[in-house]
């Protein structure tokens, strides 16, 4: 299956939708809605509201979460917003500063 | 000169993805959803098949497969492909446009002409 890549130089001001994975290397300001997986790795910056099934930051991220299956915070993560999910994984070695609401 | 850092996977954006607002970046892009707004690359831009850009686009070279709506402008090269619709003006060096290949708009190079010509013209 085609994986959307958006590369370490990349940077979207804007929005993005779609229906397919997509993994964050690069900057992505505005808004992000997804119904699949999004990863954002380490070199990965959104700055955007996000609307996705699950996240995995290895990155950055500022703006607000919400993430119908999961979000996941991995270690060395840098995260700055309210996330909203029924299942939020936090490792050590995160940082994060934001609300968490798990009712779902 | 093979260089530290490992160079980063091809960037793609995904038959399913729409992109609105402005894309930029310094590698190159493979395209095969949907970009609205405008698309700025230091690199090389493929238009796959299934790739919709309604965008005006300044890159170093395209190569469009899908559809384009907007102006192209290219430091090196466009490159029209058979099957492709491209409607606008497109501006580069080089402006290669295959048979099969739809184009609406106008198309600049530099030409240099012969000086009386020149002349001419300008008149």
């Amino acid at each position: 299956m085609a994986n959307t890549v958006i590369g370490s130089t990349i940077v979207i001001d804007g929005e993005i939708t779609g229906d397919e994975d997509l993994v964050v290397q690069g900057t992505v300001k505005g808004r992000v809605s997804l119904r699949e997986n999004i990863i954002v790795e380490e070199s990965g910056v959104l700055e955007a509201n996000v609307e996705t099934a699950t996240i995995t930051i290895h990155g950055t991220v500022t703006g607000d979460i919400q993430a119908s299956e999961r979000a996941e915070l991995k270690s060395n993560c840098r995260v700055v917003g309210d996330i909203r999910a029924p299942r939020i994984l936090i490792a050590d070695g995160a940082s994060f500063k934001g609300n968490v609401d798990m009712d779902g | 000169m093979a260089s530290i850092v490992s160079r980063p996977a091809a960037c793609v954006l995904g038959q399913r993805i729409t992109v609105r607002g402005t894309l930029t970046g310094e590698e190159d892009l493979v395209v095969e959803g949907r970009v609205e707004g405008s698309l700025a690359l230091a690199g090389h831009l493929i238009v796959a098949e299934s790739g919709v850009l309604e965008a005006d686009i300044d890159v170093q070279s395209i190569e469009v497969h899908g559809e384009v709506r907007g102006d192209i402008v290219a430091s090196e090269s466009i490159t029209i492909d058979k099957g492709a619709h491209v409607a606008g003006n497109v501006r580069a060096p080089r402006v290669i446009i295959h048979d099969g290949a739809q184009f609406q708009g106008a198309v600049e190079m530099d030409v240099t002409l012969p000086e009386d010509l020149a002349r001419g013209l300008s008149r």
